[in-house]
């Protein structure tokens, strides 16, 4: 259920089922099969080494294969004005060369060796992703502590970086009608907080970064006790700690992370924004302030996401689409992050329908759902999804690398995970109307329209 | 650890990583059993209680390439109305019987067959074969869901062009490349094409090519195959065969020379660039060395386009090639995209890299390296009962052995420098000799284009993905 926006990835496409999950965050389920979820979690094992480094690891004999995610407490949110886009940028320096071994050598070594790798970026981490053949154990964990120990700045591999990262905005922003929408939305939300910034970073950003930029970055974020290690896969527990000692042991602890200090004010009042764009479909995008992802009532939340835009049965999916026949597409996404981020519901409209028609029943709909609550039987259909969809997470070792990261890192403790069946089971219809009626509230909506743009010829 | 040591460790890594998980080069096939019903569908059963899920995957031959002619898309709207409304329920209500236990069934179209994929918890894999059983054999058609699904699937179309133009870049391209060939018609239909089918074309459609001897079923997952043989039988007993065999596909041929499709969208920030000739099918003998010859090439961030055009060049964030292999044929293409003022520069590069591509082949080091990566790779493949129901369903579709994929590692293993070169050879084509589609903004681009064959031009917004033949403008 992750947003739309702010989640920028190395590559475009996996080209191999290996590929990242990337943006796709799965959640919690209900334990109702003949295997119990709530013991799967009983093979793991976590240590923290002295200088405060975590290693998860979930042994998985299935297929010969280890899936090796670090999980890094920086994204966009630690990123600043003047400087936007760097967390991001810095993901993809971290494939170009060190003091001991030149750009191109990390892939070259990695690929040789049958492993692929990725990267990508939120508002919150940054999340460095490795599957290999097991024998390729050994090699995976010199690369990843060269890299955090001995990265290289070379002004000429930066200023090519600099235009792969402008491409990739120029693909996935500019050249998106709904990703631009909302990039723009996301900043007209946040007046303070940096969940205002976009994770690629703006224009004039991209083009400024200077090598100082890059290490300051690095000296304040890329330390062992920033980083989450999870290895999922045909591994053992104490082979596995045994290498993390060898190769991440020797760094020496970082400062402490400097903390996002400013809290967004609270929102008084509607925001509204327009945007003119060469278009066939009008976009709608509404947006209210919502929860962190630790927070009691996420499950709640995330259901509540389901019975409004999950699946052909999803009410808004039949009102606005089916029904009323205003839109071709209605989804909802909310950030787990850190710090309150937004939960958006987003439309593209058929051609010719009007904004305001779409927007003024999309709020009727909302104002029955905060008088009446939901069914029984939407709850029953939202608990059945989540929990197929958590199997289906847990799947792959790339699918347990990404939980169990997610619930270490953004949830604060690994364990949680096989504690989300029961949270999600318990949720009532009580509880999912008290987070709908905290999050929909007029006051802190913002609302975004792109419309075509009127000039002659179009 | 120095930089020669780790180029030596490099060196032998290939060998020692091949030496040392040689027991699982090759991904075991998991037991399954393979059946045909007395009315001809097949049924492959794929047990694997892992997960407490279940799979299913059903392929029923024929396809988009059956379409009426001018009525492209008719076969993916068919496709997609089967779980729109099925037996006793109606759109809704078979929506509401899929979700309402959290499950997924899922119905498409491509060029050669239609596809129904599902997946549910193992506890509902009886209403799963029910809810199949109605879509493929009792769809509804209503009149109603026909009318809106068609008017969805055009104006999606239009927003496709408002959001992701390099996804559009191979419907523009296959329509140039097999032009008069079924591999040309846009699977989806195109804005005009989709205007003009009839539910009856529909209906018709489904009429003449759902045939149970044209249908493959697999079922992966937790489950019982006994019972499930039995279910299966009782559920899909009663299809009927087909009328007639279906129609001969001739292999296309490949294009010589080049030529230039222009699709202007003004303003665009970036050119989108496609550059294709006709490939290798499915049964291409060399397929191991096809592989590594094409993750050397494209295939994966360490490869020759995207070192030179990313990496060394900075002009793109993606640089790739693949082979699409049907059962006659499919397309080999190169695709990118570049700010727009680096057009001309960018597609040159792609041309120039595929030109030393087959002019140097690949040395031992370069195989090895590929080979390596595909080794480790592959199993990831495999990983969940839904991989291998779509892997069963291939091999049947495409008349494979099982060694296709469970001596893949060992094919792998035999590839040599000659292998290598017959394969650049057969499969690989010229620079000279391709199709070339570029979307971007054709004012400040058509000179670049100009430079790499005739061009022809069209819009963006144009409702078809070929330029009017009539109104084509220079």
């Amino acid at each position: 259920m992750g947003a739309r926006s702010g989640c920028t990835t190395r590559l475009v496409t996996s080209r191999l089922a290996a590929g990242a999950l990337a943006c796709a965050l799965l959640h919690g389920a209900v334990a109702a099969a003949a295997v119990s979820f709530a013991d799967a979690g009983a093979v793991i094992e976590s240590r923290t080494l002295a200088n405060g480094m975590q290693v998860i690891v979930w042994p998985d004999h299935r297929i010969p294969s280890v899936a090796l995610y670090n999980w890094v407490r920086v994204g966009s949110r630690n990123d600043t004005s003047g400087r936007t886009g760097l967390a991001h940028f810095f993901e993809h320096m971290m494939f170009n060369g060190t003091t001991r071994r030149p750009q191109g050598e990390f892939d070259r070594l990695l690929q040789g060796s049958g492993g692929s790798n990725n990267a990508y970026t939120t508002q919150d981490v940054t999340v460095y992703q490795d599957t290999f053949p097991r024998a390729s154990l050994e090699l995976v964990f010199d690369l990843e502590s060269d890299r955090l120990a001995n990265l290289a700045f070379d002004p000429k591999v930066v200023e090519k970086e600099r235009e792969v990262v402008y491409s990739e905005r120029r693909l996935r922003v500019e050249d998106s009608n709904p990703a631009f929408l909302s990039e723009q939305l996301q900043a007209t939300a946040f007046l303070a907080h940096p969940y205002r910034l976009p994770t690629i970073g703006w224009p004039s950003d991209i083009k400024a970064w200077t090598l100082n930029d890059l290490k300051d970055f690095y000296h304040a974020w890329y330390a062992p006790n920033n980083c989450t290690l999870v290895l999922v896969g045909d591994v053992e527990p104490q082979q596995v700690f045994a290498l993390a000692e060898k190769y991440f042991g020797p760094l020496a602890r970082g400062p402490v992370a400097a903390p996002v200090r400013t809290v967004e004010p609270e929102q008084s009042g509607e925001r509204r924004m327009l945007a003119e764009r060469r278009a066939q479909n009008p976009l709608l995008q509404v947006a209210w302030h919502a929860i962190t992802a630790d927070d009691p009532r996420a499950p709640a939340l995330n259901l509540l996401q389901t019975i409004l835009t999950g699946g052909d049965a999803s009410r808004l999916h039949r009102l606005l689409v089916e029904e009323r026949k205003l839109a071709i597409e209605v989804g909802s996404g909310w950030s787990e992050g850190f710090d309150p981020n937004i939960y958006s519901i987003y439309a593209t409209l058929a051609g010719g329908a009007s904004t305001a028609e779409l927007e003024r029943v999309l709020n009727e709909e909302l104002a029955r759902l905060l008088a009446t609550g939901v069914t029984p039987a939407e709850l029953a259909r939202a608990k059945n999804l989540v929990a197929a969809g958590f199997w289906r997470g847990v799947a792959t070792l790339d699918g347990r690398a990404q939980l169990l990261g997610e619930y270490a890192v953004l949830h604060g403790d690994y364990r949680k995970l096989f504690a989300a069946p029961d949270a999600y089971e318990r949720v009532t219809a009580a509880q999912l109307l008290a987070v709908a009626r905290d999050v929909f509230k007029p006051q802190q909506r913002t609302v975004g329209v792109l419309l075509p743009r009127t000039t002659a010829g179009h | 650890m120095k930089v020669t040591a780790a180029a030596a460790l490099a060196g032998v890594m290939g060998n020692a990583t091949v030496a040392a998980t040689l027991d699982h080069v090759n991904v075991p096939v998991p037991d399954h059993q393979t059946t045909t019903l007395a009315n001809g569908l097949r049924l492959i059963l794929v047990p694997n209680h892992d997960i407490p899920m279940v799979a299913c995957n059903l392929l029923l031959r024929g396809g988009s390439r059956l379409d009426p002619p001018g009525r492209a898309g008719t076969a993916a709207l068919a496709a997609d109305l089967l779980t729109h409304g099925a037996g006793a329920r109606d759109a809704h209500a078979f929506a509401d019987a899929v979700e309402g236990v959290g499950g997924s069934l899922d119905a498409g179209a491509r060029n050669e067959y239609l596809q129904v994929q599902g997946q549910f918890l193992a506890r509902n894999s009886t209403l799963m074969l029910e809810l199949l059983a109605d879509a493929v054999l009792r769809p509804r058609f209503a009149a109603r869901d026909f009318a809106e699904l068609r008017a969805r699937r055009i104006e999606e179309l239009k927003a496709a062009k408002d959001s992701s133009p390099d996804a559009l870049l191979g419907s523009y391209g296959r329509a140039l490349l097999f032009a008069g060939h079924p591999y040309g018609r846009s699977v989806g239909g195109s804005e005009r094409s989709l205007a003009r089918i009839t539910r009856a074309d529909v209906t018709g459609y489904y009429a003449a090519q759902s045939a149970s001897d044209r249908a493959t079923l697999v079922i992966a997952g937790d489950f019982d195959p006994k019972r499930m043989a039995a279910d299966v039988a009782a559920a899909f007993g009663g299809w009927r065969r087909a009328a007639e065999p279906l129609p001969p596909l001739p292999a296309p041929a490949r294009v010589s020379g080049r030529r230039v499709l222009l699709v202007d969208a003004p303003g665009s920030a970036q050119s989108y660039f496609w550059l294709a000739n006709v490939g290798v099918p499915r049964r291409y003998a060399q397929r191991a060395a096809l592989n590594i010859a094409n993750m050397a090439l494209g295939g994966s961030l360490g490869s020759l386009l995207n070192q030179e055009l990313r990496i060394k060049a900075g002009l793109t964030y993606d640089a790739s090639s693949r082979f699409t292999r049907g059962l006659v044929a499919g397309e080999f293409a190169i695709t990118s995209f570049t700010q727009t003022e680096n057009t001309e520069r960018a597609i040159a590069l792609a041309l120039a890299t595929l030109g030393r591509f087959r002019r140097e082949a690949l040395d031992a080091t370069g195989i090895d390296a590929a080979r390596n990566y595909l080794l480790g790779q592959y199993p990831l493949a495999f990983e969940t009962s839904g991989d291998w129901a779509i892997a069963f369903g291939d091999l049947d579709l495409y008349d494979l052995p099982e060694s296709y994929f469970g001596q893949f590692g060992s094919e792998l293993l035999k590839v040599d420098a000659a292998a290598i070169r017959s394969v650049i050879d057969s499969a690989f084509p010229a620079p000279e000799d391709l199709d070339i589609v570029i979307i971007g903004d054709a004012a400040r681009i058509h000179d670049a284009a100009a430079k790499f064959g005739p061009v022809t031009t069209m819009a963006l917004a144009d409702t078809e993905f070929a330029p009017d033949t009539g109104a084509a403008r220079p």
